[in-house]
């Protein structure tokens, strides 16, 4: 079994007296899929961010590419692992191909890098976010799953061999959910390793390799969807009762919220 | 072509007018060339020793104090974010007070550069818990910038008349005591810290998708925070130990360029250090001027152009 990409041990994040997350392991292999999901408040974005660099555990350790990223220099760490948050503000001046344009930003240094590839590498990440048609719009001009897109798009230009998302579907209608659910697969079946928060079950059911189920701060299931993906276990951790059937076309369950309480 | 026109008329013009060719004689003579008109001892005194020394350093000063607004608006994406606003000005001022009084100009530089960095570490401190929320860092530098120049008052009213500068020039700044000896002194703290400025312009681009992206991105958003904060502190501290606070142009001319420059940093510093440096040459000039033979504060002349103008592009901008 090769190194895991992501390798996170016993982290635990604490603000003032609230556990944000409690003593969860992750990992997460190149060619893998993760999603990560679990109710409002469960943890999800904390764990995100702290296995992207953006806080620092109050506990444990999170390796990337095999480098503890307590020791990488940010501009090493944006080679390696790109993110895509919830918290873009809105009034970015840039027209959304020069937003896109930045994710080349950290392969400035780098020797191999070169002008043509920086234009492919953002022209093949917009049209795989279906952006190019707004390419010269100003990205405050643009609707919310506009700008999610584009956000997204510039998360592809990194080209970074980890990549994580958090919800980068919740603003897309249907069509662009499919889309963009389609093209993250195929982010990780090009040996990336692809962590992706999710408040979509079924998009998760029909997408992820594997699914890690938070609640209360801590991580209570992982495994492929099938194991996770139980009516008892979802409806205590949701506080709602859930059905669990047979997708009538997919291979894999497909989860209703149903009347009644759990 | 603005800069041009207004060094002319900040050579030729003032208590003693010089003609044009006369003027022209003094910068050749002082090249090693005998061309244009052979001037006077008065005119070469007055062109070469009194009014050039001061409209170098009003376009240095005003060039450093756009670029300086250019770069804080960019670092805290924030278009109120200006020097004196943020209380590095009255903070540089304490310092410079204190300076002029033990030694002169080269003192109030020295003490105006090591005031106004400090004043920048301690926003920084404060900046470090509402990393959110610049607007908080703005009001903590409005009130922090109100005590601060309260201190000034303090250090100017019991220190001696003779050497300390009074009051009205902290508040209000003025170019009067210029000399080449006070170029001299501040012009290094003002190169360094341009090309510390300039040089980040690209990340200042990164850092305007956000805190949060930029890091993504690579940027060590508090390293480049601290650093370009320091460098702002210190030019600040330069320009007030020269000239005293001078209000408006840190805040008005990025945000005036901003619409013209696009969203590009490098191409906004730059237009905001030649922008500057013409702003506060013709307030000055205004300043001198305008009541003839009394001068006034230059940065009444700052405020009174500035105040309008700034309102009129906020009223535009919510038009757009």
């Amino acid at each position: 079994m090769p190194e895991p990409a992501v390798a996170a041990t016993s982290l635990t994040y604490r603000v003032g007296d609230a556990t944000l997350v409690s003593n969860v392991d992750f990992a997460a292999a190149r060619g893998e899929l993760v999603a990560v999901i679990g109710p409002n408040g469960a943890g999800k974005s904390t764990l995100l961010n702290l296995l992207a660099g953006d806080l620092q555990p109050s506990e444990g350790q999170v390796v990337l590419d095999s480098v503890d990223i307590v020791d990488a220099l940010p501009g090493d760490l944006a080679l390696v692992r790109s993110m895509l948050t919830q918290r873009t503000p809105v009034d970015i001046p840039y027209t959304a191909a020069q937003v896109v344009n930045m994710g080349r930003f950290p392969h400035r240094r780098d020797q191999t890098n070169s002008a043509e590839r920086d234009s492919a590498a953002v022209a093949e990440a917009m049209d795989r976010t279906d952006t190019s048609r707004f390419a010269g719009r100003v990205y405050a001009t643009l609707s919310g799953g506009e700008r999610t897109r584009v956000s997204l798009a510039r998360v592809f230009a990194q080209k970074t061999p980890i990549v994580f998302l958090d919800e980068p579907t919740t603003a897309l209608d249907v069509a662009h959910q499919e889309r963009i659910m389609g093209e993250t697969v195929r982010l990780s079946r090009e040996q990336r390793a692809v962590v992706v928060v999710l408040h979509d079950l079924n998009a998760a059911a029909v997408h992820a390799d594997r699914i890690v189920l938070m609640n209360q701060s801590e991580v209570v299931a992982g495994g492929r969807p099938r194991e996770v993906l139980q009516e008892a276990l979802l409806s205590e951790v949701y506080a709602q009762r859930m059905v669990v059937v047979d997708h009538p076309f997919r291979d894999c369950p497909l989860v209703l919220a149903a009347d009644g309480s759990p | 072509m603005g800069l041009l026109v207004t060094a002319w008329a900040a050579l030729s013009f003032g208590a003693v007018s010089v003609p044009f060719d006369e003027v022209l004689g003094v910068l050749a003579r002082k090249i090693g060339l005998d061309a244009f008109a052979e001037p006077s001892r008065q005119a070469e005194g007055v062109v070469w020793g009194i009014r050039m020394p001061r409209l170098l350093l009003a376009f240095a000063v005003g060039a450093s104090l756009g670029l300086v607004g250019g770069v804080l608006q960019g670092l805290l994406r924030n278009d109120l974010a200006d020097p004196h606003l943020l209380g590095i000005g009255p903070g540089a001022a304490i310092g410079a007070a204190i300076g002029s009084a033990a030694g002169g100009i080269q003192g109030a530089i020295a003490g105006g550069v090591a005031a106004g960095v400090i004043t920048a570490f301690a926003i920084r401190r404060m900046s470090r818990r509402a990393t959110i929320d610049p607007t908080r860092i703005i009001l903590s530098g409005v009130a922090l910038g109100a005590a601060l120049f309260a201190w000034v008052g303090f250090v100017v009213f019991t220190a001696d008349r003779a050497t300390v500068p009074p009051m009205e020039f902290w508040l209000l700044g003025s170019l009067t005591g210029s000399t080449w000896r006070a170029l001299g002194t501040a012009i290094g703290f003002l190169l360094i810290t341009a090309i510390a400025m300039l040089a980040s312009a690209r990340l200042l681009d990164v850092i305007a998708l956000g805190e949060a992206d930029a890091r993504h991105l690579g940027i060590d958003v508090d390293l480049v925070r601290t650093v370009l904060l320091i460098a702002a502190g210190a030019a600040v501290g330069a320009t007030v130990g020269a000239v005293g606070v001078i209000a408006f142009v840190g805040l008005l001319v990025p945000f005036a360029l901003r619409g013209v420059t696009g969203p590009s940093h490098r191409h906004l510093l730059l237009a905001a250090i030649a922008t500057g440096a013409l702003f506060v040459a013709a307030a000055d000039l205004v300043a001198r001027l305008a009541l003839e033979p009394v001068e006034i504060p230059v940065g009444l002349v700052t405020a009174a152009i500035g105040g309008p103008v700034f309102l009129w592009l906020l009223s535009r901008r919510h038009d757009a």
